[in-house]
């Protein structure tokens, strides 16, 4: 049903010159969803962020915000939508005040819900004290916030985030998922697009993960990993890791592969219990003490990693390059 | 039916007053953040000033006559200076991208901005116009002239400095340099330092293409002088490259949008 969705894009599609960005691509957002746009850098992930806020035109295709089109009912798509960029667009001359009642007067809210509104959302994200200061001197988290709260002040019923934790400290990224869950349990619809597997994977209700401009999959993150559920694997680590570790481990018999992770080895095969038997066998007669083994299932990350192509070193990359 | 019709009016009237209050805003924005960043003050202020200066110090002329001159740059230079302040740098911090996002036409943000570039303008200006009166003796013989000289002027040099600043450059100097590469040569073919009457016939067609040659005109017909081609003729002119420089600047706004 379209009266369900929040966001519908229907062919999207953005080219420069003969460079397809966007490479007509489908998706509905429903009503009161937390939707990831996963995919790497250069996906086209800020592109369809783009096309979808009506900052870009796109080359062909159509979008709609809470049924509203982006290219025929402008102003009234665009009443629906907050937005919080890539990167914090605050006006640093002024204080986090006038950043809000200034983002208020664009949206045309009128000043006795202006102020209210701008006082309301400043104590919710924990910056009120400092209303009056320069956002210039703001921390990079703060600004952070107080571009989130700019893009609340229209009440808007969706709201876009492109990579809102890209380059914060723990704590403010934190700080940031939580009020995004607040938000969306007030019944805000989010649009989040990352390239953060894990902020993915622990905030969205359903993921669409995004390559060279095209939607490889869309589903939920529990969903999109039984997609791949034949990709199981043994983790083990190994008290004093041997030079040939990563090679010898690749040979041994149902091992499709293996991938160093810190100080441990991901054993990626179809026939655990053979792989435990043979890593035991292999430490045994080298003299190794085995200090963590586990058997683990697909991640989202293995689904991201199958999805597009790109993934870790593997042994033999990695014995080439050493 | 006339209750439709009355609702259909209310409703633009309705979408008007949004487009105004909304351009009011980005104005006063405008005018609290960019006025007194180094590039404004530079372009709009200390150029006009140090070129009239340049050119009249040593010519034995009569200050007050020279007046409506540094008038007429004032309002030439300090309007035409804040677009291509205000919109690369609101490029490079993607603020600019606030305005392309907000519920609001792309008329009312760039008749924001172009508002921003005319009451600074006005209030540049002004300073020549008082100190011509206070200590030189200049008087303000047409009011309605002078007006009609600041408000169209400020107009059409504001609306060009937007369409310059639709090139899509991240710092004002990116802007500023192919602006100059017009406003300069203006100043040679417009009268500024030999009146158009002066000019051969060729220098007098030229000079009545360029739209700094009404404002001069209109500055010196305003204290007292005399005009070549005639107030009308400077009104008209003035308004048609304001509507022109308006509307190419929108439609080169949307090309950018279309690109992005």
């Amino acid at each position: 049903m379209q009266e369900d969705h929040a966001i519908m894009a229907s062919n999207l599609t953005k080219k420069y010159g003969d460079l397809v960005a966007v490479d007509h691509i489908d998706f509905e957002v429903k009503k009161g969803e937390i939707f990831g746009f996963l995919g790497p850098n250069g996906a086209g992930k800020t592109t369809t962020i783009r096309m979808l806020t009506g900052v870009s035109i796109p080359t062909e295709g159509t979008a709609t915000i809470m049924g509203y089109d982006i290219q025929r009912q402008t102003i009234e798509a665009k009443e629906q939508m907050g937005i919080v960029p890539d990167i914090s667009n605050v006006y640093t001359e002024l204080s986090a005040w006038d950043n809000l009642i200034f983002t208020g007067q664009l949206y045309d809210v009128p000043k006795k819900f202006r102020d209210g509104r701008a006082e309301e959302l400043l104590k919710m994200f924990g910056l009120y004290e400092r209303r009056k200061e320069k956002v210039g001197d703001y921390s990079r988290g703060m600004k952070r916030r107080v571009c989130i709260a700019m893009a609340l002040m229209n009440r808007s019923s969706v709201l876009f985030l492109d990579e809102p934790t890209s380059g914060l400290d723990v704590q403010s990224v934190l700080i940031i998922r939580d009020l995004i869950r607040k938000l969306n349990q007030q019944g805000l619809t989010i649009f989040l697009t990352t390239h953060n597997i894990e902020e993915a994977s622990q905030m969205c209700d359903r993921i669409a993960i995004i390559n060279h401009g095209r939607i490889a999959a869309i589903d939920t993150p529990e969903k999109l990993k039984r997609m791949i559920e034949s990709l199981q694997s043994v983790e083990v680590a190994f008290e004093s890791t041997p030079q040939n570790a990563l090679k010898v481990l690749g040979e041994l018999p149902q091992v499709s592969e293996v991938v160093k992770q810190g100080d441990k080895f991901r054993l990626f095969t179809n026939d655990p219990p053979s792989t435990l038997a043979a890593t035991w066998n292999y430490a045994q007669s080298n003299g190794l003490k085995l200090i963590t083994v586990n058997t683990v299932g697909p991640s989202l990350e293995d689904v991201f990693v199958k999805m597009t192509g790109i993934r870790p070193a593997t042994a033999d990359e990695e014995t080439d390059r050493t | 039916m006339p209750g439709q019709g009355r609702a259909m009016e209310n409703m633009h009237l309705s979408h008007l007053g949004r487009e105004v209050r909304v351009a009011w805003a980005i104005t006063t924005k405008d005018t609290r953040t960019y006025y007194t960043r180094p590039p404004s003050i530079m372009f709009g202020i200390l150029f006009p000033f140090s070129l009239f200066l340049s050119f009249s110090i040593g010519r034995n002329m009569p200050i007050a006559t020279q007046i409506p001159v540094l008038v007429a740059q004032t309002l030439f230079f300090a309007s035409s200076s804040i677009g291509p302040v205000v919109i690369p740098s609101e490029r490079a911090n993607q603020t600019f991208d606030r305005f392309l996002t907000s519920p609001v036409s792309l008329l009312a943000i760039l008749m924001g901005k172009t508002f921003a570039g005319i009451i600074y303008g006005i209030g540049i200006s002004i300073i020549p116009i008082l100190v011509g009166i206070v200590f030189f003796g200049s008087q303000i013989a047409n009011v309605g002239a002078l007006v009609a000289c600041m408000t169209l002027s400020t107009l059409a040099f504001s609306a060009m400095g937007i369409m310059f600043a639709s090139i899509p450059g991240q710092t004002p100097g990116q802007v500023m340099m192919p602006l100059n590469f017009v406003r300069i040569p203006l100043l040679f073919i417009s009268g500024v330092y030999t009146p158009v009457s002066e000019l051969p016939l060729w220098g007098q067609v030229l000079s009545m293409a360029s739209p700094l040659t009404h404002t001069i005109e209109l500055a010196r017909y305003a204290l007292g002088g005399e005009t070549f081609f005639g107030p009308a003729v400077n009104v008209v002119v003035l308004t048609i490259y304001a509507a022109l420089f308006l509307f190419m600047g929108i439609r080169f706004h949307i090309m950018n949008q279309r690109k992005e």
